[in-house]
């Protein structure tokens, strides 16, 4: 029986966990399985804790930006704000259209949701604090992210709207066309590790700030600006927020969502947000590495929430762009940089040129 | 060109078919016969002293004996301003279309068909647009038109 | 490989939707993301203002015709004003005359304003509304103190405006328009050289100069195409023959120049209120003949001013009696949605949205 390595940092909860289902009298894969759907139940508590999180912290960033307090009522500058949003959301009546195709309709929030959280598997939060180091692990989580965007042309279908359509059909295009780029940024960092692991990644970078790709994979930054451009069109966030573009497309591929499926939509969008700075933190910026005075996973959640912070300044700045220049820009510009950089890393990494 | 000077230019050079009118205050008014409208405006945009090549305004009226039609358009090359009207009796509300020559009178002549009741020959898209499609209480902006939940001021 | 079957299909854009700035409903034929015809049907916000004032008192207008284009109603009230005492032929004081300007000029700078804001707004960048805004309220907050409204003024009224403005406005007044310029240099910096922002606007939607005069389109939208005409020169009106200010023309009619053109426009403004604060005289602020009885003489004339979308025209007719006998307002929005079926196709829908934001149509001054 495998466990998961995230049981050794949480080990004194988990021991005692363990020691109580094993009084209950339970076999060892019963006391396996509850074992692991704890972490689940813990990382999904996290994960929506953090959502919720980020929403409020995007309002507050706007409002900022815009010389407004955003949230002020609820708490602290409105810090459960958003958690009160939710339960609202959780309270309305799902309003549903008649012509909609019923199936689809209803499970394309669902599996948007699921793909958002799938992606933790492998996300390595500190140091042994992870839930599985598959060996293909950012192949994984490439993978698995993409999988939102069929859940999104599902929506857009699903919805029976030509405004859900044309988003989840922008959609579909823009997270084809970024997705190569992204995975391109990705290998150039691969080239210089040799292994797909996410620990094995962060392990490569150990030490302090001169140790981490970002600085120390020769074009580094050239690949971390490229990945960091073609995350904030995964993510669906302006200035490549065309799929939703809600002055053309009214809310583009949601618009028909009320209730919980629009909050499923929409935590899910933050949590994508999050993880594409969590990765942007393993490949680039040494993931959970740092000076010891603070802990691992702190290292990591303050990395992460700086490159969120960097993508929510985006947002907040940029006007948005069209559908073609979009296309464009990645297919003329974005794919040969990163390739041109991917070849040349190869070259170096072949010829031995690094430290 | 002044106003004055625009005035009697137009009396001295179309004075057959354009007849000056005292009632209008600022700019200079004049009237036209409805048949002779189309030929009109065609030579008011194309006199060289005058190319009246902008339309601004077209405005139906129901005077409470007849209706008339007022057209007030302008030049910007030679920086003028002129109206002109046409008097159109109840029973013979037809003027031509104007949009050979200013294209810009297109929305105004359906808005002045759809609320008087004039007609508008060769517009070929006469539809409604501020009313609503299935309108059937006449044409709101005739004086003598009524609606049933509408309080007119009284007259002392 | 065989030919796709592609299919148009109609979009309805509106009459609720976030861009279409009212309820102006687009009848969109696309194909795919091309927008291959647009049929606009207005019509949503109708209310028989004309009719209205038919059965209204001259002065009892004044406050209907705020609503006609409610975002500059200061030029509501000032057109109709401004109509009537030309068929009465009536004098106005000299301070009440510089009052107007006053009002005017920060009127289109408040509107100039919000268009930035919203331009901004449909174009993606949601930062620049709240910016445009921020300033607005100091302007809204000089109407505010001067006629107690903040959006339906009721200010102008006919021989004079309706009061004398209280002493902190001058101060206040120059303030505002000092922050407004210092804040011109964050507005133009935000979007200006932004390589989105010019990818999106330049070159997009381009209005040529002879379609602009032939379908009677006004104001910065025909001055972007590079034709010089503005009212407030070209057919003087007010006391504007008294001020020093320039015209901006823009060169090439596409989004960009209707955008920066708009922006210059508020320097201007500043320029003219800043020489009326300085020659501001003492004195009446309204013709002694002004009364909320008044009665025109019979006489009718066609009055137009350059408000901050263009023309806007009355044509008023008096009988003498009461009431007047026709009020016909013209808004230059009219002109604008009737010829953006003529330019604006053939492009993406997101090209139309810039189109339709940098019109700056308002949907009340279509539909009266």
């Amino acid at each position: 029986m495998i466990w998961p390595i995230a049981t050794l940092e949480l080990a004194p909860l988990f021991s005692w966990l363990r020691g109580l289902l094993v009084d209950l009298g339970l076999s060892e894969v019963w006391v396996t399985s509850i074992s692991y759907l704890a972490l689940g139940a813990i990382i999904f508590g996290v994960l929506a804790l953090l959502a919720l999180f980020l929403v409020w912290w995007e309002r507050k960033i706007a409002a900022h930006i815009q010389q407004r307090f955003g949230p002020m009522r609820h708490g602290w500058h409105g810090w459960y704000q958003t958690l009160m949003d939710a339960l609202k959301l959780l309270q309305k009546e799902d309003v549903v259209i008649e012509s909609r195709d019923k199936v689809v309709f209803f499970w394309a929030p669902v599996l948007c949701f699921m793909a958002a959280f799938l992606a933790y598997v492998v996300m390595p939060w500190g140091e042994n604090l992870i839930v599985a180091d598959l060996n293909i692990g950012i192949l994984y989580i490439m993978a698995i992210t993409t999988f939102t965007v069929i859940s999104l042309v599902m929506a857009g279908w699903g919805s029976n709207n030509k405004y859900a359509l044309l988003g989840g059909m922008r959609s579909a295009a823009q997270v084809v066309s970024y997705e190569i780029p992204m995975v391109v940024s990705v290998l150039t960092i691969i080239v210089f590790v040799g292994s797909l692991s996410m620990v094995d990644i962060v392990k490569a970078q150990s030490g302090l700030m001169f140790n981490w790709f970002i600085f120390k994979v020769p074009f580094g930054p050239i690949a971390f600006i490229t990945y960091i451009i073609a995350a904030t069109a995964e993510a669906n966030r302006t200035p490549f927020d065309i799929p939703e573009a809600e002055q053309e497309l009214v809310a583009g591929y949601n618009v028909e969502y009320s209730g919980m499926k629009f909050a499923m939509f929409f935590l899910a969008e933050f949590i994508n947000l999050f993880t594409v700075s969590a990765v942007a933190t393993t490949l680039f910026l040494g993931g959970w590495n740092g000076w010891e005075f603070i802990p691992s996973w702190g290292w990591f959640l303050i990395k992460t929430l700086g490159v969120v912070l960097l993508l929510m300044l985006f947002r907040w700045t940029y006007p948005r762009l069209r559908v073609d220049q979009l296309m464009e820009f990645a297919w003329k510009f974005l794919i040969p940089l990163t390739f041109a950089n991917l070849i040349l890393g190869g070259i170096i990494k072949y010829l031995g040129w690094h430290w | 060109m002044t106003r004055q000077e625009l005035a009697s230019y137009i009396v001295e050079k179309y004075g057959d078919l354009m007849k000056p009118l005292e009632s209008g205050k600022y700019d200079p008014l004049f009237v036209v016969e409805v048949d002779k409208l189309v030929d009109i405006a065609q030579k008011l945009k194309d006199d060289e002293n005058l190319k009246f090549d902008y339309f601004c305004n077209l405005c139906g009226v129901d005077t409470n004996e007849n209706f008339e039609a007022v057209y007030n358009v302008a030049s910007i090359t030679k920086n003028l301003r002129l109206d002109f009207k046409v008097i159109l009796p109840y029973d013979k509300a037809e003027v031509e279309s104007l949009q050979s020559v200013w294209p810009a009178i297109g929305w105004y002549e359906r808005e002045m068909w759809e609320l008087y009741g004039i007609n508008v020959k060769n517009h070929g898209n006469l539809t409604r647009f501020l009313l609503p499609d299935d309108w059937d209480q006449g044409f709101p902006m005739r004086k003598n038109w009524d609606a049933p939940d509408f309080k007119r001021m009284p007259e002392k | 490989m065989a030919d796709l079957r592609t299919e148009e299909f109609v979009v309805n854009m509106g009459p609720q939707h976030p861009s279409t700035h009212g309820v102006c409903r687009l009848v969109l034929t696309m194909d795919g993301e091309k927008v291959v015809k647009i049929e606009p049907v207005i019509g949503y916000l109708h209310r028989a203002i004309e009719k209205v004032c038919e059965n209204r008192t001259y002065m009892q207008c004044i406050p209907i015709l705020d609503r006609f284009e409610y975002v500059t109603s200061m030029s509501c009230n000032y057109v109709f004003s401004l109509a009537t005492e030309r068929i009465a032929e009536m004098e106005v004081p000299e301070r009440a005359e510089y009052l107007r300007v006053i009002m005017l000029e920060l009127n289109r700078i408040a509107s100039h304003l919000l268009f930035y804001g919203v331009t901004a707004m449909d174009i993606g960048a949601l930062t620049p509304f709240l910016y445009g805004l921020r300033e607005r309220e100091l302007i809204i907050d000089l109407f505010e103190m001067t006629c107690g409204q903040r959006l339906t003024y009721n200010y102008i009224r006919i021989g004079g405006v309706s009061r004398d403005i209280p002493k902190e406005f001058e101060p206040k007044c120059r303030e505002a328009i000092k922050i407004i310029s210092e804040k011109m240099a964050d507005y133009e910096g935000l979007l200006n050289e932004n390589p989105i922002w010019l990818k999106r606007t330049k070159g997009v939607a381009v209005l040529p100069k002879e379609l602009a005069i032939a379908y009677g389109v006004s104001g910065p939208v025909l001055r972007a195409s590079g034709v010089q005409y503005d009212l407030r020169k070209n057919d003087p009106y007010c006391i504007y023959d008294r001020f020093d200010f320039d015209i901006p023309v823009g060169q090439n009619g596409d989004c960009f120049d209707r955008y920066m053109l708009r922006l210059n426009e508020i320097r201007e403004s500043i320029k003219i209120i800043t020489q009326a604060l300085d020659g501001l005289p003492e004195g009446d602020i309204k013709n002694k003949k002004s009364r909320m009885t008044y009665k025109a003489p019979a006489g009718e004339t066609y009055t137009r001013i350059e408000n901050s979308r263009g023309e806007m025209g009355i044509y008023l007719i008096s009988d003498g009696g009461k009431k007047p006998l026709r009020v016909k307002a013209k808004g230059a929005s009219f002109n604008h949605i009737q010829v953006l079926p003529h330019f604006g196709t053939n492009m993406f829908i997101a090209d139309l949205v810039a189109n339709f934001a940098t019109l700056d149509v308002i949907m009340p001054e279509v539909d009266r």
